[in-house]
């Protein structure tokens, strides 16, 4: 129920998040877009890995071998697809404050100085 | 050349030389008809004897330099080269002496070879009408040669050959052997052609610049001119030699060589008249009608004859 | 052998390292991170070495202790090793390229380019699928930063759309990886691979299929990559040769190892998504200007190839693909870096402005070969590549993804061979200096040489035996080395090296080849003469010269289609270049390259499919033979004559030829015209022999042939005696008589023949005569149009004589040499019965009066005009030439049997029935006969009689002086307003003007419009808008999916 209901929300959060990319004009907008999206996938990437009733995947003693646990490999995924796309988002906005400063806008069609 | 007969040489000056002849007095005939035509009186009939005569014996001290010394040179010799190529009378070797050199595809490039040398003698005068005129000949050439080389194929698919000795020799017998009976549209292509290339009306254009007194005959004179002279009254007799040997059972030796030269005469000379009739009778072509005209009824016969052949043979 | 994970860890180490080195001057930093590099390549090469020697195996590399699926592992096969050397060396060479720029902006740049470069050493090595994903992040953020290193405004605006559209693709592609995993329960590429077989739940289909669009995305695929071409666009040049040569490479590899991953099962979509790309961006390409957003389009396009290529090597089971992949990815990588450091030694935006490449001719050549192995010409490795591919395409039947492939291919050279001639011809502004230093150099130089030492290594590769004799293009590259040296030693050198080798190749060879391999060699040496005219260096002359007669000499020795493939592209490259040199033939210089080009790729197709009609076992030419009688032969015999049909320039395929002949340097034409034609000849002859006479249903493809030959033949002509250029008119006259030439072959009898091997000889002659002689005159009087020469013969009498007897035998009135031509060609015609066609051929012969006149009437006749009354006659190197071929020309007139006697000979061996009958010195056939020696004694004793005649009587006439004419009762003013010839045969056109209707003018140039404007109106989905550009990647993916799973 949970896995379902953690997948779903992020599938929602994935098209929020490209909704908003696509359709704000802003680039910080666009940028928060982004995030959420990546929030969606993660949420994704969690809940296939997760079991109903699962513990955490830590084994502290040999009691606890046999325990039901979720799959630990998705959540060591996530921690990387989230330091990853931390630094992406950051790379955005880096990009975001230079464009800002060379333009005094941040419009994303006032950035078409190269096409065809 | 170990084999060669040096009588053929002998054979070849005799055949030039009686050519020229019989062109001179032909072109007094003609001269004589033009002028009653138009109801003149004329030249005299050895009028031309005189004028040729008169040429050779005046001098000049003019030249214009190398290629326009060696034009007439060129002229005559391909007018004489044609003749003595050419099997005159079928079964006399005196008058076919060098038609061993080649066939009719010889004898149909070597005609070039004087106009081309007259041209480039003409050209180095100086004049821009010898450049105009041969500008106009070629021009019309190109086109009246059309149903000339289309007859050719024909006949020589008809007759199974190119040598015309082989062409003239299946036509004898009988007068419906002719090619004129047994294959008359080429030969009707073919006559036209002869029009474009007698020069005479209405293909004269060429001659046009010469009428007024400018131009290549009065570049040339004297002796150039003499030779030039001696030439225009052989190249057409032998033209006319070559049409009678292809469409019109060429001339056959018989035992009586009265009889011989008769025939000859005759042949040659009413296959002359055929340009005189049509010369006489219609007016000047500027170059582009008379390419255009040669490209519509002598180019259509000349491709039905080849159909004609190349079904039939 | 040093581990593989030292490649990671020395690149990491010096990143960190350079860190701590922040405060030290510039050059340390740049010497630890070369120093990194270089230990880099280093170990790749050491382990692409051993791999290949065999000394080596290949390894596995375990991290943290623990075997797959339970870490990470790494793998370093041979493929790996390869391309890790191909990617640790453009990086090494861009970095030293770099050094400068480096002091413009801080360590950081360094730092990102080392992390660039484990991240591409890492998704080569990696074998873990979130690894793999892992390390196209690093790469992807490392060069959104070395994008925008200048932080200028275009840089930032690309390296944002760069930024989004690499984020949106790697979120498609963690969802895929995840999915992966939650339907096979591991991330271990192998292991996946191996749990292919039961059928996936749909989970892992979307899951597997989000990890393959995520790749294809980053390989940017056509419609959906106006973000990648931007960051090359953007980037400084180094960065973008980076990117062209490394992360194409590496994400391509990541392509292959997820298509294994995947079963194939993605296959189909990948291969026409990879056509799609390959043809799309060629197209788009054909409007562009901007010089590096070109090379962007280009790259692009052929890792688009490299895409549809690796499908089909797989869908279709090519064996030796890995040649066929490999040897394409490597050319692309190299020749695009190179491509893109030479932008930036040249620093001009638009390809209009190369012009300043001249500044230093190391860069031409440098140019000149990346554009080479772009489009896979010979020497270079995918010229190999390509020939296996097309050649295994054939086998396979896949004839519709041959013709998209060369198609492509034809397309990229427009724009290629566009811009090189622009670079070679256009003006340039001498102030503005190169960026041509050490560092620029270096990199340049290593690609070049590269690319031409591979090029030898991959012929060893190749699955296919051949005999290609290097020795050939080894002549140009001693020739391309000592270019230093003046042109007169040169001259001697490459006179010596042609006569050294053709000598004893003459004696050797036999049969119809014979007569070729004499065209080739004498006039090589021939044409060669007029060179040391040359006081100066000639710099560039030589290595194009002599690749012209390289593969003309290797087309006659070859063997296998292989080789004469090579040697035929080679002879095109050569003459190209040499066309090239001339002021004004840019365009025509083009024009050749294509149509040579698209001739070529016709030829491939032929022989391909024939290869694969024999048996796909042999590529010996000989095998044309066995293919005669099968189902296909047809359509070879057109492939083949059609191909070898635009070297002839056939009408259609002709327009090129009068422009490139007309504008090449003087001594060049004759080349071009008198002896490269013949390799046409030849290469139809050889069709011939070998097809024999081939129908398609009805039609009987000689009776098309005979058709187009004798309309060449006439409209030609015409053509030629409507120009006011001489060179022009006798440019027209060479398609004249290569028609000619073609109507005999295609009577495909003996008398057919022989007339067209005779043409070909004969054509020699009198063809570089005549070019040499006019060369010789406009280097006199400084004008081709002949209406501003005239009355030159007293000036230049011994040309004027080259030239008449060369316009006699052009004639083909008796008694010089060509008349045999038009004798032969009437007995051909009588005999096969093609009589309409033998009367278009004969009147185009009477045409060819007309032009003949008046070239010799205007320039030698006519008025003398007072600038060139001081004129000379042509230089003594510019007349030796023409006075041996003269003497030729004369001997073959005396003595006509002299070479028709032993051509006939050869002619005999494939049409026996037929033949001449010599009788003595006359030659006898079914319908006629022809004595030359009679004709020519006549002739003289004619000419000699009348001659002395005239003489005599004429022996005291003299000169007069120009003006001396009878002109009416005005005098001449000017010998310009006297020299009749202007629009000489002004009634003719008037009469016949229809006939210059451009109709194959107006085809192509219609063709090549229609082509624009595609470009023009498809490049408008590059809106430049990153929005736009996300809104195409979603779209894509969405189809994709749809198709994809539709086929399924």
């Amino acid at each position: 129920m949970i896995g379902t209901i953690a997948v779903s929300t992020g599938s929602l959060l994935v098209l929020v998040g490209l909704w908003s990319a696509l359709t704000n004009r802003d680039i910080i907008r666009m940028i928060v877009g982004f995030t959420i999206f990546d929030v969606g996938i993660h949420l994704i990437m969690i809940s296939v890995g997760y079991i109903s009733g699962g513990t955490a995947p830590i084994i502290s003693n040999l009691s606890d071998i046999g325990v039901s646990y979720v799959d630990p490999v998705p959540q060591a995924l996530v921690l990387t697809a989230i330091v990853i796309g931390l630094g992406i988002t950051a790379f955005m906005l880096t990009y975001a404050v230079n464009m800002y400063e060379k333009k005094g806008t941040l419009e994303i069609d006032k950035f078409e100085e190269l096409k065809w | 050349m170990a084999d060669f007969d040096y009588m053929k040489i002998v054979y070849a000056a005799l055949t030039i030389f009686l050519t020229i002849n019989y062109g001179l007095i032909l072109q007094g005939i003609i001269g004589k008809i033009y002028a009653r035509v138009g109801k003149r009186m004329g030249i005299r009939i050895f009028q031309p004897y005189v004028n040729l005569i008169r040429q050779w014996a005046t001098r000049t001290s003019i030249s214009h330099g190398v290629m326009y010394y060696l034009g007439p040179v060129f002229r005559f010799s391909g007018g004489a080269g044609i003749l003595i190529f050419l099997p005159i009378i079928y079964g006399a070797p005196i008058f076919s002496s060098f038609s061993f050199a080649g066939d009719l595809v010889l004898i149909s490039y070597f005609m070039f070879l004087g106009t081309l040398g007259m041209a480039l003698g003409g050209g180095e005068s100086g004049h821009p009408y010898a450049a105009l005129g041969v500008s106009r000949g070629l021009s019309q050439v190109t086109m009246a040669e059309i149903p000339m080389i289309m007859a050719v194929y024909s006949i020589a698919v008809q007759y199974h050959s190119l040598n015309i000795t082989e062409i003239v020799a299946a036509q004898q017998g009988s007068f419906l052997n002719w090619t004129l009976f047994t294959n008359p549209i080429a030969t009707a292509a073919a006559m036209l052609a002869f029009l474009g290339s007698m020069m005479r009306s209405p293909f004269d254009v060429v001659l046009a610049p010469q009428e007024i007194p400018i131009g290549p005959p009065t570049e040339y004179q004297s002796q150039f001119l003499a030779m030039l002279m001696t030439n225009r009254t052989i190249f057409p007799v032998a033209k006319t030699i070559l049409f009678v040997n292809f469409f019109f059972g060429g001339v056959a030796l018989y035992d009586n060589y009265l009889l011989t030269f008769l025939v000859f005469f005759l042949k040659t000379f009413l296959v002359y008249m055929w340009s005189v009739f049509v010369g006489l009778s219609f007016p000047r072509f500027r170059v582009d009608h008379s390419i255009r005209w040669f490209l519509k009824y002598p180019m259509l016969i000349g491709l039905i004859s080849i159909i004609f052949v190349n079904i039939r043979y | 052998m040093v581990e593989p994970i030292y490649l990671i860890v020395i690149a990491l180490g010096a990143a960190f390292l350079l860190g701590l080195l922040r405060k030290t001057g510039s050059a340390l930093q740049i010497a630890l991170t070369l120093a990194a590099l270089a230990g880099m390549v280093f170990i790749s090469a050491q382990w692409a070495y051993g791999i290949i020697k065999g000394t080596t195996q290949a390894a596995e590399i375990f991290t943290s202790g623990m075997n797959p699926p339970l870490s990470i592992n790494l793998f370093m096969g041979r493929s790996e090793a390869v391309l890790l050397l191909l990617v640790n060396s453009a990086a090494f060479l861009s970095t030293m390229y770099l050094g400068r720029e480096h002091k413009k902006t801080s360590v950081y740049m360094l730092m990102l380019l080392l992390v660039f470069v484990v991240g591409l050493n890492g998704i080569i090595l990696t074998r873990d699928l979130f690894n793999l994903f892992v390390f196209i992040e690093i790469v992807s953020i490392a060069s959104a930063g070395l994008i925008a290193l200048r932080s200028d405004i275009r840089q930032l605006g690309a390296g944002f759309k760069f930024i989004i559209a690499g984020a949106l693709a790697s979120g498609f592609m963690l969802i895929g990886i995840i999915f992966t995993y939650y339907a096979t329960g591991s991330l271990n590429i192998d292991v996946i691979t191996g749990m292919m077989s039961p059928a996936l739940a749909s989970a892992g289909y979307i899951g597997l299929f989000l990890v393959f669009i995520g790749i294809m995305i980053e390989l940017k695929p056509f419609p959906v990559n106006g973000w990648g071409i931007d960051a090359y666009q953007a980037s400084i040049p180094p960065v973008s040769a980076l990117v062209a040569a490394g992360t194409a490479t590496a994400m391509f590899y990541a392509f292959t190892k997820i298509t294994a991953m995947t079963g194939g099962i993605f296959l189909n979509a990948s291969m026409y998504i990879g056509a799609l790309t390959f043809v799309g961006m060629n197209v788009v390409a054909l409007k562009q200007t901007a010089a590096r957003r070109l090379l962007g389009y280009s790259s692009i396009s052929q890792v688009g190839l490299l895409v549809l290529v690796f499908s089909l090597v797989k869908i279709f089971g090519i064996a030796g693909g890995e040649l066929i992949v490999f040897g394409l990815l490597v050319s692309h990588a190299l020749a695009k870096a190179v491509l893109f450091w030479l932008s930036g030694i040249i620093g001009k935006e638009s390809i209009n402005d190369w012009g300043i490449i001249r500044k230093r001719n190391i860069l031409i050549v440098a140019f000149a070969v990346a554009v080479g192995a772009l489009l896979a010409l010979p020497p270079f490795p995918s010229f190999f590549a390509k020939w296996e591919l097309i050649t295994s395409l054939a086998v396979k039947g896949q004839y519709g993804w041959i013709a998209v492939i060369l198609g492509g291919a034809l397309l990229e050279a427009v724009y290629l061979m566009r811009w090189f001639g622009n670079a070679v011809k256009d003006s340039f502004n001498e102030e503005d200096n190169l960026d041509f230093r050490f560092g620029t150099l270096v990199p340049v130089i290593t690609g070049t040489a590269a690319l031409l030492a591979l090029g030898y290594f991959s012929a060893n590769l190749s699955v296919f035996e051949n005999n290609i004799n290097w020795l050939l293009p080894a002549v140009v590259i001693v020739l391309l080395l000592l270019d230093f040296l003046p042109a007169i030693v040169k001259n001697i050198l490459l006179i010596a090296a042609i006569a050294w080798y053709g000598y004893p190749l003459l004696q050797a060879i036999e049969g119809y080849r014979s007569i070729f391999a004499a065209i080739f060699v004498i006039g090589a040496v021939i044409t060669l003469l007029p060179g040391f005219m040359n006081k100066g260096r000639r710099p560039g002359f030589y290595p194009a010269v002599s690749m012209m007669f390289a593969g003309l000499v290797g087309i006659i020795e070859a063997t296998d289609m292989l080789t004469f493939f090579f040697f035929w592209e080679l002879m095109t490259l050569g003459s190209y270049f040499l066309i090239l040199r001339g002021k004004k033939s840019k365009p025509h210089a083009l024009s050749y390259m294509l149509f040579s080009l698209g001739g070529a790729y016709l030829l491939m197709t032929g022989f391909s499919m024939s290869f694969a009609e024999a048996g796909g076992t042999s590529i010996a030419l000989d095998i044309l033979k066995t293919v005669s009688g099968s189902s296909l032969s047809g359509i070879i015999t057109i492939l083949l004559a059609v191909g070898f049909m635009t070297k002839t320039a056939s009408a259609g395929l002709h327009i090129w030829l009068p422009g490139a002949h007309a504008e090449a340097e003087g001594d060049v034409s004759p080349m071009v015209s008198g002896i490269l034609l013949k390799a046409g000849v030849f290469g139809l002859l050889m069709t011939f022999i070998a097809l024999g006479d081939q129908s398609i249903g009805k039609i009987n493809i000689p009776y098309v042939l005979s058709w187009i030959g004798v309309i060449t033949a006439l409209t030609a002509n015409y053509m030629a005696a409507m120009q006011e250029d001489a060179k022009r008119l006798l440019a027209y006259s060479s398609i004249a008589q290569m028609g000619y030439a073609l109507f005999g072959i295609s009577l495909m009898s003996h008398l057919g023949w022989l007339s067209a091997l005779s043409l070909a000889i004969v054509h020699f002659t009198y063809k570089v005569i005549l070019f040499l002689s006019v060369a010789g005159v406009v280097h006199r009087v400084k004008t081709r149009n002949m209406y501003q020469m005239g009355g030159l013969i007293t000036r230049m009498p011994v040309t004027f004589f080259m030239v008449l007897v060369s316009i006699i035998a052009l004639s083909g009135i008796p008694p010089l040499a060509g008349f045999s031509g038009r004798w032969l060609t009437y007995n051909a015609v009588i005999e096969k019965g093609w009589l309409l066609q033998g009367v278009v051929a004969g009147v185009s012969g009477l045409i060819a009066f007309l032009y003949l006149f008046r070239l010799i009437f205007a320039i030698f006749l006519g008025q003398l005009k007072d600038v060139h009354r001081r004129v000379k006659e042509a230089p003594f190197w510019i007349l030796l030439p023409q006075i041996l071929l003269i003497l030729l020309v004369l001997y073959l007139s005396f003595f006509p049997g002299a070479f028709l006697r032993p051509i006939g000979d050869i002619v005999s061996e494939f049409h026996p029935e037929g033949a001449l009958v010599w009788n003595g010195a006359t030659a006898v056939s079914e319908f006629g006969y022809w004595n030359g020696e009679a004709v020519m004694w006549v002739f003289i004793a004619l000419f000699a009689a009348n001659f002395a005649l005239l003489f005599f009587l004429n022996r005291g006439a003299q000169k007069i002086k120009q003006f001396n004419i009878v002109y009416a009762a005005e005098r001449p003013a000017r010998p310009e307003t006297t020299h009749f010839a202007y629009n000489m045969f002004a009634p003719y056109r008037k009469a016949l003007g229809f006939l210059e209707y451009p109709i194959t003018t107006k085809f192509w140039s219609g063709v090549a419009d229609l082509m624009h404007s595609i470009a023009g109106f498809t490049r408008r989905i590059y809106t430049g808008n990153g929005q736009t550009y996300l809104l195409q990647i979603i779209v894509f993916v969405v189809i994709s999916f749809l198709l994809s799973n539709g086929g399924k």
